[in-house]
């Protein structure tokens, strides 16, 4: 593989990413191939030792999902994240899949639980006291808080368990990080 | 799991042979990487995805010097942050190792 080639491919796989932030990392590669060259090593020589240009943009490209999830933990972040973890491409994280997105189906639907009862709650607290409720307004009033509360803290307990999963995921990415798998098969 | 388990002891490790490298003196990505390449085996790209995420962690800092031949050269060097990490993983390290030798010890 030549220098320009490799430099292409890498540049198609960071595609998405901030502009100056492929510049950056295409301007770091670009000077190790002109180090090299100053080391009297040959483009294909070069190329083979820094490994697959695609490799190296999915792994740039997790990080920088990791990064975005960790400054701020909202969903567009956490599905970048999921995304890029997942597209390192370790087998076992896509045999998971299918079950990870079964998980998440069912915090999803927890979090439409937690709006639908919610919004039952505002009804009865609001029109439950003039309905004349068995029990009196105040019964139907409370009850309507009561239902309320019980959705805020049952939306509160799903973010917490999302951000554990999402956390718990880009832990097990990083776990098979697959830069660190060439360092040790080159020695096999 | 024994190769999840080689897969971040290797991680670890080439983490704390940059911050070694470091703390002895700055340097490039380039001598960096060719130095680890030769002596502990280690890819060469590996280590630029590693570099990005160590400086992100404001463990290294980089700037520029001019360079005779060519564009100025990319330096890293150690912040407080990372000479502090560098003393931690060291100590870590070196209780790691004289465990295992010691276990390996008593089975020779």
């Amino acid at each position: 593989m030549t220098r320009a080639e490799f430099l292409t491919r890498l540049k198609r796989g960071l595609a998405g990413l901030p502009a100056a932030q492929i510049a950056d990392i295409v301007a770091d590669y670009e000077a190790h191939f002109n180090e090299a060259q100053e080391a009297g090593r040959s483009e294909s020589e070069v190329a083979a030792a820094l490994g697959e240009p695609e490799r190296l943009a999915r792994e740039q490209r997790a990080e920088q999902g990791v990064r975005r999830w960790e400054e701020t933990k909202n969903p567009s972040a956490a599905a970048s994240a999921i995304f890029a973890v997942v597209g390192l491409g370790a087998i076992d994280i896509i045999f998971l899949l299918p079950l990870l997105m079964g998980v998440l189906g069912t915090l999803f639907a927890f979090f439409m639980a937690a709006i639908g009862i919610f919004v039952a709650g505002g009804a009865v607290t609001t029109v439950g006291p003039f309905a004349g409720p068995p029990g009196g307004p105040a019964v139907a009033f409370l009850l309507g808080i009561g239902l309320m509360a019980g959705a805020t803290a049952l939306a509160a307990v799903t973010t917490l368990l999302t951000v554990g999963l999402v956390n718990g995921l880009i832990w097990y990415g990083r776990l098979h990080y697959r830069l660190l798998k060439p360092a040790i098969e080159t020695q096999v | 799991m024994t190769e999840a388990i080689e897969v971040q002891l290797k991680k670890g490790v080439l983490a704390l042979c940059v911050l070694a490298l470091l703390s002895k003196a700055d340097s490039y990505a380039y001598e960096i990487a060719s130095k680890l390449a030769k002596d502990i085996d280690m890819g060469e790209g590996t280590i630029y995805p590693l570099m990005r995420r160590m400086q992100s962690d404001g463990q290294v800092e980089t700037y520029l010097v001019e360079s005779q031949s060519g564009p100025p050269r990319k330096y890293y060097r150690l912040t407080p942050a990372g000479r502090a990490s560098f003393t931690a993983q060291k100590a870590e390290w070196a209780a790691f190792v004289s465990a295992v030798d010691n276990i390996l010890g008593a089975a020779a």
